[in-house]
């Protein structure tokens, strides 16, 4: 009967170029895709974005 | 003494009596105010909610413009203050050209649309010439975003003042049915703004993320106005890539860019990679394949392609992502953005089942690139 304030929230999605492991993180003025961030953590490999999107909550 | 406790309500209102003149007042009464003042009250109530939703387009409007004006200021630096210019860019128009003779229209709308882009272009560029590209292209989407709901909100206004001015309630007829979906489009709109000022991926940019990804590591080449051109190789088979350059917002010509294209080497089938209206009760991000340019806008860009398949018997396919019209223009949603694989692989699969080692493939993500680079 009352609708819900939807609110988006903006979400990164890094992956590992070489051991594929993903993290994902809010998203950042000046995040790109395929842009390469941080080294990763378990292989100290490239970081890549991979997806950037937005996924909804319902206040 | 009227004896009030011995009333007979039968005989009082004359429920057993057919010509009591009081019942037929009554039915007769509202019967005669709705023969004459039917289409007045009908206005009325129509006209409340009418209202209403003007009032909705007038804060979006409102909204837009105070976006622009502030990411103008803080992003741009210019010397000036830029609300004077704003206001006077957003009562800009088109004329489209005359139709009666359609010979020759598809170029003369082509000239007048990049006449108005190229303008808004350098005057925007002109409240700050050091602004970057990127940057620049940020605030024309975020000020043809301010025009389009300026627009909606004058003419719905319009045509809703012209019927009351004229107490004509058939005039309002026809906004009370396209109202909704005025409604639905001016609200996407809005919603908009904020991937646009933030430089994030929206629905549209689908095909762009597509094709960018296959473009990384390899030559890239400015084929058009904003339009960026590669090679690479897929299981022996050539394959010329072709998107919007990023990470800017702009759609690209690539019309210009297939025409330049064919000129040099043509491809033996164009395969075409686009975001897609959904229709209702369809599922959001749902992929489908099928013939044809995939491509939006006036048209211009898409005749401009099926003129140049056709002259040089180029089968064109397309594969589509649907969506509604608010995820097409904002911040991708996870379900489109998580089909960019599978997208992948049915273009792999297309290339395999429609070539042969040693031909060559014309692939075009189409859409909106903003945020999606090469």
């Amino acid at each position: 009967m009352f609708s819900k304030e939807e609110i988006i929230i903006a979400y990164t999605l890094e992956k590992c170029k070489s051991c594929e492991m993903g993290r994902k993180r809010k998203f950042a003025e000046g995040d790109y895709l395929f842009s390469e961030t941080t080294k990763c953590n378990s292989c100290e490999g490239t970081m890549q974005i991979e997806k950037i999107f937005g996924e909804s909550i319902e206040k | 003494m009227v004896d009030f406790t011995n009333i007979d309500l039968d005989q009082l209102f004359g429920f057993s009596d057919d010509s009591n003149p009081l019942l037929m007042l009554i039915w007769i009464l509202p019967i005669i105010i709705f023969i004459f003042y039917g289409q007045r009250i009908q206005l009325q109530v129509t006209s409340g909610e009418i209202k209403k939703a003007i009032k909705k387009l007038d804060a979006y409007r409102i909204e837009a413009r105070t976006e622009l004006i502030e990411h103008v200021k803080k992003n741009m630096n210019p010397k000036e203050d830029p609300t004077k210019k704003i206001d006077r860019f957003l009562e800009y128009f088109t004329i489209m050209p005359v139709d009666m003779d359609p010979h020759g229209i598809v170029d003369k709308v082509r000239h007048t649309v990049r006449a108005r882009e190229d303008y808004s272009r350098n005057q925007v560029k002109s409240l700050s010439p050091e602004t970057s590209e990127l940057e620049l292209s940020k605030v024309i989407t975020l000020l043809e975003i301010a025009t389009s709901l300026h627009m909606i909100y004058k003419i719905v206004n319009h045509m809703y003042l012209t019927a009351k001015k004229q107490n004509n309630y058939p005039l309002i007829l026809p906004l009370q049915m396209i109202l909704p979906f005025i409604m639905e489009e001016a609200e996407a709109i809005t919603k908009a703004i904020p991937a646009f000022k933030s430089g994030q991926p929206i629905g549209d940019g689908i095909g762009p993320m597509v094709v960018g990804k296959m473009m990384l590591d390899t030559k890239k080449e400015l084929l058009a106005f904003q339009t960026v051109s590669s090679e690479t190789e897929f299981d022996g088979r050539k394959l010329i890539l072709l998107k919007a350059e990023g990470p800017g917002s702009s759609v690209g010509r690539p019309g210009d860019a297939v025409e330049a294209i064919v000129a040099k080497n043509k491809p033996d089938i164009i395969i075409m990679v686009d975001a897609a209206l959904k229709m209702e009760g369809e599922d959001s991000a749902i992929t489908a394949q099928g013939f044809g340019a995939a491509i939006g806008g006036i048209g211009t860009e898409r005749f401009q392609i099926e003129d140049i398949a056709t002259k040089n018997n180029i089968p064109i396919f397309a594969i589509v992502i649907k969506q509604s019209v608010k995820e097409a223009i904002t911040l991708m949603t996870k379900d489109i953005a998580n089909q960019a694989e599978t997208v992948r692989t049915q273009i792999h699969e297309m290339i395999k089942e429609n070539t042969k080692s040693g031909q060559s493939i014309l692939l075009i993500g189409v859409g909106n690139t903003i945020g999606v680079p090469q």
